[in-house]
């Protein structure tokens, strides 16, 4: 698998930050341990992992929500223990847990946001551009999830920042409400800015990052960019069904025609080189065994296969 | 500035929109003037023939004939006849007691309503009495009868009194053979002051509302706005932001003010346009006061917030401190009518320093303190409230 080396201090000068060796500790857990890398400028950095991989942790401590037990961030140019109220200036946040006075309106949200930044945009603006114009004057208690989501963007875009940071940004949002979070994502890409996003979501991270960092446990994993780190699985195809309780009979029956087979709860994934092979092969056993296979996906790996086969276990476990 | 003035700006708005808030801040206190208003505000002014008369006898004794009549002819007053109320009701100090002390505590009472008047026989007076009567000469002692001008209930009660004290002269000297009109003993009444004529329980009450107005205001809203705001993570997204701690406290506090501001007028407004009271709020010592009064309470809200982990446990501990520091304040009632040990402990409470200083420097009371110690301890109370708040509060859900 190629995986590119983890960026450090002063190895790429492009990078808008640098982090080096981030380490935090709560009790025996180690929630960041040892976390560097390099956010290229005006890219979408994501790092992807399980809940509890660190992400978060990692996230709030360049946002200066927190601080680090050691380790390094360079920022703007500029190396900080902590990150500084002149930093903050020119960052954008959207936490993954953060909430809005529930009696302001929108538009007044917006305006006491602005009000902390020296030189903040117009919030008539930043409403048209996360497309809340008509929810102005409504109270911030009677926005849907995704309004409430996109306020918070548009709060973090208040002060026009060059680095915006994205925490999880579409959790618990319907299908819609992630395209629409999305499409405001691609705009701050096209206008030039650089985004640290983090995300459970395989889908999310490979639709919208140039560079993603895979997080599990407290470290970074792998790196690179979702091609480079699907590539590095081979040229394999990846062949899921569901058969039940015939699953295991399945995994017997196709183990030595492929790469790989697996049987998790009944879903039967087969990776393979060879793909006319196998599926051949399997139609023979579902004839066979009299299992039908008309639920079958025939698919390229995506990142929830890159994290499988570094880790074992799947995203969402 | 400008956060400093958002804040404030966001902290009075949420209150103004929230009901419950609302309610507590602005319309409680007005509700609560209203009811005492009504309940008290008519003290003695009803028409009721029963008067409230404390009396104190400085001159008891042996054989101090005027003053033991003067005190025999009142008590026959206090005297239900048939089914026909007494016409006085007697309040007399204790055999133990401090006649000094009770005849203080009488003249507070006597100033907010709840007596019609006091009467203070002076030592030496029978003996004054006698010494004109041989002497020829008009008794250099008065019975001094304390009244509040302006109260038709008082001026009634003083009238009552006079009536009777001279009929115990007039029975006194005759008995002796002396009588002589234009030496009998004179009544001096004693008005409570210029402004007094216009002072009640409305005016009493009305420094006690805008306090209690205060104190709830930094209880429950500094550990509300704080606390659920810390954890329903509203306070964490400003932490992301340049705005620091200091400026979030400054236009907080403001905001705070702000609130405190708005219902001093709403209080002041009704007690004076609904119920006549007169008393002057907005002049520079007593708005001094105010200030102090609400910077204390948001200390105290500060502090319960610093003290407690959840917002309900903020609520519950806002609730355990607020009964006994209300109600033990020398809001409602005058010091010295509380028993010794209770009024001990309201020696510790800011609240009955903040009371009694306003109170004080309005005119509506006698203060109980001079005004150095009443602004003295509530300012020890603001350090060691924010000592321990900056030591223990925590901005943000801790993980």
């Amino acid at each position: 698998m190629t995986v590119r080396n983890c960026g450090v201090m002063g190895m790429e000068s492009a990078a808008l930050m640098n982090v080096l060796n981030l380490v935090k500790t709560y009790g025996e857990v180690r929630a960041v341990d040892g976390v560097s890398f390099s956010v290229p400028r005006a890219e979408v950095f994501t790092l992807l992992g399980p809940n509890g991989a660190g992400k978060t942790t990692t996230l709030e401590i360049l946002e200066g929500i927190r601080g680090a037990d050691s380790g390094e961030i360079e920022v703007f140019g500029r190396k900080l223990r902590r990150v500084d109220r002149a930093t903050k200036e020119r960052m954008g946040v959207l936490l993954q847990e953060g909430n809005f006075e529930p009696y302001l309106k929108v538009r007044e949200v917006l305006r006491l946001f602005a009000s902390f930044f020296r030189s903040p945009r117009s919030p008539d603006e930043v409403l048209r551009q996360i497309a809340l114009e008509e929810k102005a004057t409504s109270l911030v208690k009677t926005l849907s999830g995704g309004q409430k989501q996109r306020l918070a963007i548009g709060v973090a875009l208040i002060n026009d920042p060059e680095l915006v940071f994205l925490d999880e940004p579409t959790t618990g949002l319907d299908p819609q409400a992630r395209r629409n979070i999305w499409s405001i994502v691609s705009g701050l890409t096209a206008a030039g800015k650089t985004i640290i996003l983090t995300t459970h979501y395989m889908d999310e991270a490979e639709a919208l990052s140039q560079t993603v960092a895979i997080m599990d446990h407290g470290r970074v994993i792998a790196r690179g960019t979702p091609r480079e780190l699907t590539s590095g699985l081979g040229q394999e195809t990846i062949i899921e069904f569901f058969a039940g309780e015939r699953a295991a009979g399945a995994t017997d029956a196709l183990a030595g025609s492929c790469r790989g087979v697996r049987n998790e709860g009944g879903l039967v994934s087969i990776e393979t080189d060879d793909l006319v092979a196998t599926l051949r092969r399997l139609l023979d056993w579902s004839r066979e065994a009299g299992v039908p296979v008309a639920d079958m996906v025939v698919r390229q790996p995506n990142l929830e296969d890159v994290f499988l086969s570094l880790t074992g276990r799947r995203l969402r476990e | 500035m400008t956060a400093i003035f958002a804040v404030a700006r966001t902290y009075l708005v949420t209150a103004c929109r929230e009901r419950e808030t609302l309610f507590w801040f602005l319309l409680f206190p007005l509700l609560l003037l209203t009811l005492l208003a009504l309940i008290f505000g008519n003290i003695g002014e009803s028409g009721a023939v029963t008067y409230d008369i404390a009396i104190v006898n400085f001159d008891s004794v042996p054989g101090a004939a005027a003053a033991e009549g003067v005190v025999a002819a009142l008590g026959s007053l206090s005297m239900a006849e048939g089914e026909n109320q007494p016409l006085f009701r007697l309040h007399t100090p204790a055999a133990d007691s401090d006649p000094g002390a009770f005849l203080a505590d009488e003249l507070e009472a006597l100033r907010i309503g709840e007596r019609a008047a006091v009467i203070e026989i002076p030592q030496g007076l029978s003996a004054s009495i006698l010494a004109a009567a041989y002497g020829g000469i008009t008794p250099a002692l008065a019975v001094r009868v304390h009244k509040s001008g302006g109260r038709t209930n008082s001026d009634m009660a003083a009238a009552i009194v006079e009536d009777v004290v001279a009929q115990v002269d007039r029975a006194l000297l005759v008995k002796l053979g002396l009588y002589d009109e234009t030496r009998a003993v004179r009544v001096d009444r004693l008005d409570l002051g210029a402004d007094a004529g216009t002072f009640s329980y409305v005016d009493f009450v009305v420094p006690a509302i805008v306090i209690m107005g205060f104190f709830v205001v930094g209880l429950f809203g500094v550990p509300g706005t704080i606390l659920f705001g810390r954890e329903r993570k509203i306070l964490r997204v400003y932490w992301v932001t340049p705005l620091d701690v200091p400026r979030y406290f400054s236009g907080f506090a403001l905001g705070h003010l702000v609130i405190c501001a708005m219902q001093l007028i709403s209080v002041w407004a009704l007690g004076q346009f609904a119920f006549g009271a007169h008393v002057a709020l907005f002049r520079p010592l007593p708005l001094l006061v105010l200030l102090i009064a609400s910077m204390t309470f948001l200390a105290f809200g500060f502090l319960v917030a610093s003290l407690a982990r959840t917002a309900n446990g903020g609520m519950a501990l806002a609730n355990i401190v607020n009964m006994p520091m209300m109600f033990l304040g020398g809001l409602f009632y005058p010091l010295g009518q509380l028993p010794p040990v209770v009024r001990a402990i309201m020696m510790a409470n800011p609240l009955t320093y903040l009371a009694d200083a306003l109170r004080g420097v309005t005119g509506t009371a006698a203060p109980s303190f001079p005004l150095g110690v009443s602004l003295g301890v509530p300012a020890a109370w603001i350090v060691v409230c924010a000592a321990v708040a900056s030591w223990r509060l925590t901005w943000d859900v801790e993980r």
